[in-house]
Formats: structure tokens, C-alpha cells, sequence
């Protein structure tokens, strides 16, 4: 059975970007549906669907909604997390860009089912077009009513704004987005009290990724069962949009049910590039460790299954890497940006971070010991799980993944006094790179 | 109360409390930088990881509280001693370990925990260290400076400012690895509290203007002491080298000064180099007959304490028209030994040298005391019989001619005010028929006196004062005083043991104290050598409850409330 696509049915269709032409297409049906539903039953069924946050940790949205206190007296916020930004994360980009409308119909249904008054969509910076069709799109929702005072005639009310983020990466850890979002200086904050009880100016708070928030209009249109026979078991539910880069054909946002294996992605993006021979891959974004690829080919992209395989879906940014590939390089230009976006309040981190950087570096430029493997294990060792926040651990995952199963490369530099793969090429200057290639939007639908 | 077990040992605290605080009562110490009791918890340098049975991660102590009964905390697993030595390794990669010339060396948390939970040895060889170019040295305000390749970004500094300064001029700047301290254009560190930064500082980033490279801290000697820069009466620890005081830092009490002092009263020592010290008893050769008010002609010249002592006691035994001018800078035990001495020669004037100063504010959990006097004990000089009864008060003797009509003036103290250092109220003081000053500077008032008596500072004797609320509070001699300067007690009861009979020969202050006791009420039941260590609440004892109700409390488990974020 051929695979309908859910999230990015408008895409390529500006006039969806209004509500009128979002109507038109079977838009706010979710949205009307929701509203002659109580808030509970609204919670109850996305808890039913199964829909797992699509932002990287995964954590079942429902249940997220679920600890807003009912009885809190004063005001509820729902924060909408825009700032993508890992490297080779470019999917809510695209919902922002071309399902605006999606975007919004998706949080007044959750502000409706929490009972928050207020919508914060914080936006990476450099978003900037993204940022301009939201603008927009906002206030073509205000006009028609499906923002503001009495949404659609209901009584219930909501305002929402953009809020735009500064370039930091660690806006998108949820406690140092509410810090900037309150004019702060952006760092994680210390959990607990966790955002659901003291969020956003100390009120409770959801906060949901871009894309689980747009997958909310067509569970509650369509019902929970609908979206969980979607994807590859009752953990793993709903459609799901690849972020896909590097040597492959046709990089760009690809949607599939979620636990599509990753042959399909591949094939389904054009296959490597000018035929190359597959040598790894990175499921989830620049913090998850790489796999081997020919061991992984037929793995199901979806959460458990990945992380059993010693990766994790994270944001399902896949990046694709041919046999020319020098880990040591990919990794030790991971290792800069997490170096570069550690906020600096927590030793092990800042600390952590700027050695790793140092020693691959290093490693990569011929300079490497023997037993720098094992320094950078041991690094790791004592960064994962003791930093404040998640970045640590971010930062951890592709170094422990190059010491573990790519060992022989570190060897290799350290033996040859110098990197045994061919230098950089520069991409995106016209000459055949794949980032040449035309921007692939939606891919072809499979499933 | 929840119990909690920490390394099998249980134990029973309030809810909310945190396991660094926890493990302290049974004498556990969890290692830690950034936190503070008094500052908002942050969980930042990740030194105080623990483990908590049932949570798969280390669990930062400061940040995690005990809840409900049955936690169970291990601080000495090989996880936890990893976790700790990998921590000081990131501490120190960056550090530029220069140890042999940082002021921080001695007391330098980094030192201290190198050697106890870190090693020996370093694994960061082929890397360069961070540096800070050109920020080694940055004046963050008049009394602190800031050498940034030695921060550990604990920022205590800059939560102090916000938090208990309320002044806010420090901040985080940059990101990373880059992260640095430092205050906001235009906005120097410049508050009445500033220094308190270097003192919470764990290393060698924040140093004192005034303390920095003025002695290796290892030489100091430490006694606790009071500071008397006005009536709040700061807990300090005198720091000294062989009877030279290099600095005061605050000593914690939580019920006046906390952890904190003012930089005022930070250099309120220097005093005691600046003014010339009187160093030994000073005798008037012979007072001439009928003294019309001018300046008695005779030369004063050192004297031995005998010759000396028994000229002020002839005079006293002679009777006549005389006063003893008291200052808020005696302890109480002597101001209680100079109004016996008033009383034994017949003298009922004891009026009071009292000076308003400029408000001085400390914050403590009781939201705060302001000092308002320039002198630490007026409260005290007055329950031992100061300011009040009958003849000149200290203004008539200071700046009106109520001196000449005395036959004799005993000054108890050299230095009571400006008026001590001015000619014209020296002049109306020495109309008396003859001038007693005790006293440990030299001032002017000490120089036109018939019997100048060389006297030990606070920091050679000790004492109690009794604060602006009327809290009783006790200090301990730092070092002897040098040379032939005595003790005022000592002294005192010499002079009354000539006079008033042998009961008193060899009161000290225990003893002098006790006497007093007898005779006041307020200091029924009071025991000199068993004061409370955080001062004992006279009657009348101003306390804050109102305020404090106000204020709430900036320590741990206030922040968990609705305060945190917002």
C-alpha cells in the first residue's frame, strides 16, 4: 500500500500557507474537532496515539501534556521549540516554510487540551524566511479567527507570538530556550523542577518540537488509532520526516511512516552519490553515534530499534557518508561544534568539549599518541552523564561511536603521522558536489 | 522529617534540604565550588556528585534534595571518587597553575581538592592551555580585581551580586570553553559589599586590592574577633602576622553579619598603622600652682606605669570636681571598670562620646542590620553606667568650656572621635586642672595629657560589645600588646585596687564581667567564658521578625519555591 503522505501534503503549495487555502486542502478539521472535545479527552487521545516527541529525546507528548497541573491558578504556557539547529536537522524548516498553518492548528489544539492562553514559537535565528512565513502566517490566523480572542467561536482564547533565538544552539535544550525566551542569557537551568510545574516565567509550561506539534491536528482529526497504525509497533507511531545529507543524491526532507529501514531512505533520496560505495551513517543528527553502514542497511529508523543498535533516532537527521570519508575529520568537526555551542556553565562540558575538539584535531593532523584512543574514552567517560544538561552527552555520542568502532581510523592517523583520506573538497561552488543538487522538498512516497 | 541514609549512616533532616548540607551534619563533606548556602543553587561545576540509590546518573548534592524517607546517598563509591578526579582534571587543564605567585595559594579550593580527589599528574601534555589575553589583571571595581585564567566559572561572584548585593554589576560573557567574568560597561564593581566576591571566590580569580600580595596566608595566625567599624558588630577573624593585622574576614553568624562584612569594615584595622601608637606611659613633669585655663607648661615625658598610676590615683584620692569621659570604642567590661573607678574616687559625671555614622547595611537571613555609629559598643558603655547621670555631657566637654570648671578629666580613650584629633577641642578638654587620657594612638589629646596611658587595641585584648539590636557578643585577644602597652582592664584594676581596696587587684575581664553581671539585670545568668557563639539577645533585644517575614530567604530551600525562574 502506497504511503499517504500526513505532514508535508502542501508543500510546494504556497496558497497553503493562509487559512483559506489550508481550509481548502482539509485543514483546522483537527482543530474543530478538538474543540468540541473536553481538553482531557483532547490529552487522552494523543496519550492513546502513541506520538513521541519529534525534537530527539523521544518522550511520549501526551504524558508531557499530562503533568500540567489542571488547578493551577494563573497563567499556562505552551512553548513551540523551532530552534533547529543540529547539524543536519532540517525538517521543521520545512513545516514552518511550507505547512505554517499545520504549525498553528497544531498548537492551539494542545494550548486548548493544557489550557495555556499564551504560545511562544521560538525560532533559530538564522530562520529568517521561515520566521517571515510564520509572521504571516500568525496574522492571516488572527484575521480568520483561529487566533485570538474566541478561537473559532469557541470562547476559548490564544495569542501566540515568534520569538526569534540569537544562533545559540543550546536555546534548544528546553530550560535554556525559557531562559532566553525570558530575555536571560541562554543556559539550562537545574531539573527539577522540571518545565510542566516551572516553566516559562515560572508557570507551567509545555514545550513540544515543531513536528510532533504538527503531527497533534491529524491525530485528533483522524484519531489516535489511525496514527498508530502508522509507523512499526505501539512505541514507534505516526509518520516522521528525515532530515537526509551528505553523499547522497538528493539530499533533503523526506517523509515516511516512522521504522522505514534505512535502505528505503536511501533508495528513496536517489540512492549514494555518483555511486559510491555506503561507509557509515549518523540516524540522528550530529549527537548520535555513527553506525557502519553495510551492518545497518536494513536498520528501522525508529527509536528502540536504533537505539538498540547503539544509536538513537534523535531528530532523524540522517547523515550519509561514502568510503572516502575520514571519521576522524567528520567527528573532530562534530567535536567543534559542540565545543563552539557549550554554553560554559558546567565543567564538564566546557571543559570536555574543548579538549575533545583539541585532541581530534590534533589526531587529525598527523599529531596523535598511541594512547590518545584511550584519553578520549576516558574523556567521554567522565563527561556523559555528569554534565548539567544533554549537550554533554550530545557532544559524547559520535566521539565514543569513532573511539568504539572506528578505532583503526584514529590508528591509522596516529601510525601515518598525518590523515590517510583524501583532503577536504569544497562542496556548494557548482562543481558536482551534492549540495548542488536541487533542494528535494518531499520525497517519493514509499512504505 | 525524612530520613536519608548517607554512606550507611541514617539521619533525620528537614524536607528540602540538600545533600551537601545533609552529609555536613554527620561530618561528610561532598565536595563542591559553586555552591553556596546563601546563593541560589545552580549545579554548575558538578564537583558534588553523588550517588543516589534508584537513579541510573551521578546526582549533583547541591541540586538534589531529600524528599521523602529512605533516599540512600553514597559519597564514596568508585563512581562517585572517577567522577571527582575526572571533574579536577577538566579544573585543572585550563588552570595556569601558578600557584607560587596567585595570593589564592594556601586557601585555594583548587589546591585543596588537586590534593584530594584529583592526580598528580596531567593527561593535557600536547595541548595549549585557554588563556585570556590581556584580562590577567582587570580592576572590576576600586577593591577587586579579576585574573580570569584562574576562574573556574563557579559564579558565585556574580550570583553574590545579584543575589545578595542586589547590585548585579557582574555577569557571564561568552559561551563555552571562552566563558568569562566581568561587569557591564559603564558599571563597575563598586558596592558597599564588593569584596565579600574574593572571599567566596574558591580560587585565585578575585583577589583584594588591599589584601593581594600583602602576605603569604600560611604565615597568618587567626583569631576571631568583632569588627568596630560601627554598631552592627561583624564576626571577623583577625588575620595577623606576629601582632600586624593584614586583613579581617567576616566570621559566619547567621543571627548579624552571616557570611558577610563591608569593605569599610574591611579596613577599619589600617587604623591602627596609620595613627601614631602610644607606646608607653606618659607623666607631666609638675603641674603648676592655679591653672588659668592655659596649657600646663610642664614637659611630658615616659614615665613608668608605677610613677604613672600613682599620679592619676593621688589626683582621683584628692577629690574634687571631676569626670570620666567614656567612648562607644570601650568594651563593656571596661566601660563597668571605669565607672567603678568613678565611683570609688566620688565622681558621678560619666558621660559618653557617641557619633552617628553613615547607615552600613549586612544582609542576613533576618533581612538585615543597619549599623548607624561610628562606634562599635555605645550600648555597652551605657549598661555599665555611661551617658547618663549628673554633670557636663560629652558635647559640653568637647565644644563647650565645661573642662575648665574640672579639676580632674580621666579621657578613656585617645581616640573617641574627631574631637580628639582637633587643637581647639583638645584645647577645651585641657582646661581641666588635670588631663588622664588612656588610650592605644598617640593623638593629640593623648599628647596634652597629664598622664597619657598607653592601652592595648581590640586586637590585644578581649571583650564583649553589645550590637545595635542589642545583641551581647564576645571577642578574644588576637595577639598580646607590645611593649609596655597594657590591657585598659588590667590597668583599671590596679588603679582601683589602690583605690577602692585589694577585691580588685587582678580582675581580668571574666571577672569584671561577672561583677557587672551582678549589678545588671540585663546580664542576669550570663556567663563570660559560656556567651553563646553567636552572642546572646539583651532585653530590649531589637529582633526582626517583621523583616523577616518580608525577606524571604535566599538559602536553598527558599529557591525551590515559586522564585526559581522567574
Amino acid at each position: 500500500m502506497a504511503y499517504e503522505k500526513v505532514l508535508t501534503r502542501n508543500v510546494g503549495r504556497p496558497a497553503a500557507r493562509t487559512v483559506a487555502g489550508y481550509k481548502k486542502a482539509g485543514g483546522y478539521a483537527g482543530l474543530a474537532a478538538a474543540l468540541k472535545m473536553q481538553p482531557e479527552e483532547v490529552v487522552e487521545e494523543v496519550k492513546k496515539s502513541g506520538l513521541r516527541g519529534r525534537g530527539g529525546a523521544g518522550f511520549p507528548a501526551g504524558m508531557k501534556w499530562g503533568f500540567i497541573p489542571k488547578d493551577h491558578d494563573g497563567p499556562k504556557y505552551l512553548v513551540c521549540n523551532a530552534d533547529e539547529s543540529e547539524p543536519g536537522t532540517f525538517k521543521d524548516r520545512l513545516l514552518m516554510e511550507h505547512e505554517p498553518q499545520q504549525l498553528i492548528e497544531g498548537c492551539v489544539i494542545c494550548c486548548y487540551a493544557v489550557g495555556a492562553a499564551t504560545c511562544y514559537v521560538y525560532i533559530r535565528g538564522e530562520y529568517t524566511a521561515a520566521n517571515a512565513i510564520m509572521e504571516e502566517a500568525i496574522r492571516d490566523a488572527y484575521d480568520a479567527g483561529v487566533l485570538g480572542d474566541s478561537v473559532m467561536g469557541s470562547g476559548f482564547s490564544l495569542d501566540m507570538y515568534m520569538h526569534v533565538g540569537a544562533g545559540a544552539y543550546i536555546c534548544g535544550e528546553e530550560t535554556g530556550m525559557l531562559e532566553s525566551l525570558e530575555g536571560k542569557r541562554g543556559q539550562p537551568r537545574v531539573k527539577p523542577p522540571f518545565p510542566a510545574l516551572v516553566g516559562a516565567f515560572g508557570a507551567p509550561t509545555v514545550i513540544n518540537n515543531v513536528e510532533t506539534l504538527a503531527n497533534v491536528p491529524h491525530i485528533v482529526e483522524r484519531g489516535a488509532d489511525w496514527f498508530k497504525a502508522i509507523g512499526t509497533d505501539e512505541r514507534n507511531t505516526g509518520p516522521k520526516l528525515y532530515a537526509i545529507s551528505g553523499h547522497v543524491e538528493r539530499p533533503g526532507t523526506y517523509e515516511y511512516p516512522i521504522g522505514v529501514p534505512f535502505r528505503t531512505l536511501l533508495d528513496g533520496c536517489g540512492g549514494m552519490w555518483r555511486g559510491r560505495q555506503l561507509k557509515a551513517y549518523i540516524p540522528g543528527g550530529a549527537s548520535a553515534a555513527i553506525l557502519p553502514g553495510e551492518e545497518h542497511l536494513d536498520l528501522p529508523m525508529d527509536f528502540d530499534a536504533i537505539a538498540k543498535a547503539g544509536s538513537m533516532l534523535g531528530s532523524a537527521a540522517v547523515m550519509v557518508m561514502d568510503e572516502t570519508t575520514c571519521m576522524v575529520r567528520s567527528v573532530a568537526r562534530l567535536a567543534k561544534f559542540f565545543n563552539h555551542e557549550s554554553c560554559g556553565q558546567c565543567t564538564p562540558c566546557r571543559e570536555g568539549t574543548n579538549w575533545m575538539e583539541l585532541l581530534l584535531t590534533r589526531i587529525e593532523q598527523g599529531q596523535g599518541r598511541e594512547q590518545d584512543a584511550s584519553l578520549l574514552s576516558n574523556i567521554c567517560t567522565h563527561v556523559a552523564g555528569n554534565s548539567l544538561c544533554a549537550l554533554g552527552d550530545a557532544a559524547v555520542g559520535p566521539v565514543k561511536s569513532l573511539v568504539e568502532t572506528y578505532s583503526g581510523e584514529i590508528e591509522a592517523h596516529v601510525r601515518e603521522g598525518g590523515c590517510p583520506f583524501p583532503p577536504i573538497r569544497v562542496f556548494g561552488n557548482g562543481n558536482g558536489g551534492p549540495q548542488d543538487s536541487v533542494h528535494g522538498a518531499a520525497g517519493e512516497a514509499a512504505g | 522529617m525524612p530520613t536519608v541514609t548517607i554512606d550507611g549512616r541514617p539521619l533525620e533532616v528537614e524536607a528540602g534540604t540538600n545533600l551537601i548540607d545533609a552529609a555536613q551534619r554527620i561530618g561528610v563533606q561532598i565536595p563542591h565550588y559553586c555552591y553556596h548556602p546563601r546563593l541560589s543553587v545552580v549545579g554548575q561545576c558538578r564537583m558534588c556528585l553523588v550517588e543516589v540509590e534508584g537513579t541510573p546518573k551521578l546526582q549533583a548534592g547541591c541540586s538534589t534534595q531529600v524528599t521523602k524517607d529512605g533516599m540512600v546517598v553514597r559519597t564514596d563509591t568508585s563512581e562517585v571518587r572517577e567522577a571527582q578526579k575526572g571533574m579536577m582534571e577538566f579544573f585543572l587543564i585550563n588552570h595556569p597553575l601558578d600557584c607560587p605567585i596567585c595570593d589564592q595559594a594556601g586557601e585555594c579550593g583548587l589546591q585543596d581538592y588537586a590534593f584530594k580527589h584529583g592526580q598528580a599528574y596531567s593527561r593535557f601534555e600536547y595541548e595549549d592551555k585557554r588563556i585570556y589575553p590581556g584580562r590577567e589583571r582587570i580592576p572590576l571595581g576600586p577593591n577587586v580585581l579579576l585574573n580570569m585564567n584562574r576562574c573556574i566559572q563557579c559564579t558565585r561572584c556574580i550570583r553574590f551580586t545579584e543575589e545578595i548585593a542586589g547590585t548585579g554589576e557582574l555577569g557571564f560573557f561568552n559561551r563555552g570553553a571562552r566563558t568569562e567574568i566581568g561587569t557591564f560597561p559603564g558599571k563597575p564593581l563598586d558596592n558597599p559589599l564588593a569584596t565579600n566576591v574574593v572571599d567566596i571566590c574558591p580560587v585565585g580569580a578575585l583577589t583584594s586590592t588591599r589584601f593581594r600580595f600583602a602576605e603569604r596566608v600560611w604565615y597568618l595566625d587567626k583569631r576571631p574577633s568583632l569588627c568596630t567599624g560601627c554598631d552592627v558588630g561583624c564576626n571577623v577573624t583577625v588575620e595577623h602576622r606576629r601582632g600586624r593585622i593584614r586583613r579581617y574576614k567576616p566570621r559566619f553568624n547567621p543571627e548579624v553579619n552571616d557570611y558577610w562584612m563591608c569593605d569599610y569594615g574591611r579596613g577599619t584595622f589600617e587604623r591602627y598603622e596609620t595613627l601614631p601608637r602610644l607606646a608607653a606611659p606618659r607623666l607631666r613633669a609638675a603641674a603648676p600652682e592655679g591653672n588659668g585655663g592655659g596649657p600646663a607648661p610642664g614637659v611630658s615625658a615616659p614615665a613608668s606605669w608605677g610613677k604613672a598610676l600613682d599620679a592619676v590615683a593621688e589626683r582621683l584620692r584628692a577629690g574634687g570636681k571631676a569626670a570620666v569621659l567614656g567612648s562607644g570604642n570601650l568594651t563593656t567590661e571596661e566601660a563597668f571598670l571605669f565607672a567603678e573607678l568613678a565611683r570609688a574616687a566620688g565622681v558621678a559625671s560619666l558621660p559618653l562620646v557617641a557619633t552617628e555614622g553613615p547607615a552600613r547595611t549586612i544582609p542576613n537571613l533576618h533581612g538585615g542590620i543597619t549599623g548607624r555609629e561610628r562606634h562599635p559598643n555605645r550600648r555597652g558603655a551605657e549598661l555599665a553606667g555611661f551617658g547618663g547621670g549628673e554633670g557636663p555631657s560629652a558635647d559640653d566637654l568637647m565644644f563647650g568650656d565645661a573642662a575648665a570648671g574640672l579639676d580632674v578629666l580621666v579621657v578613656a580613650d585617645s581616640d573617641l572621635g574627631p574631637a580628639a584629633h582637633d587643637e581647639e577641642a583638645v584645647a577645651r578638654l585641657r582646661r581641666a586642672g588635670f588631663l588622664v587620657v588612656f588610650g592605644w594612638a598617640d593623638t593629640p589629646l593623648a599628647r596634652a595629657a597629664d598622664v597619657a596611658l598607653p592601652v592595648a587595641t581590640h586586637a590585644e585584648k578581649d571583650g564583649t560589645f553589645v550590637n545595635v539590636e542589642r545583641r551581647l557578643q564576645r571577642f578574644e585577644q588576637a595577639f598580646p600588646p607590645p611593649g609596655q602597652v597594657r590591657p585598659a582592664v588590667e590597668v583599671l584594676a590596679e588603679l582601683l585596687a589602690k583605690l577602692d581596696g585589694e577585691s580588685w587587684a587582678g580582675v581580668g575581664t571574666a571577672a569584671a564581667f561577672a561583677r557587672l553581671a551582678e549589678a545588671r539585670p540585663e546580664l542576669a545568668g550570663l556567663d563570660f567564658d559560656e556567651l553563646p557563639p553567636t552572642g546572646a539577645p539583651l532585653p530590649g533585644f531589637d529582633d526582626h521578625d517583621e523583616t523577616m517575614e518580608k525577606r524571604a530567604p535566599a538559602s536553598p530551600a527558599g529557591r525551590d519555591g515559586e522564585d526559581q525562574g522567574v
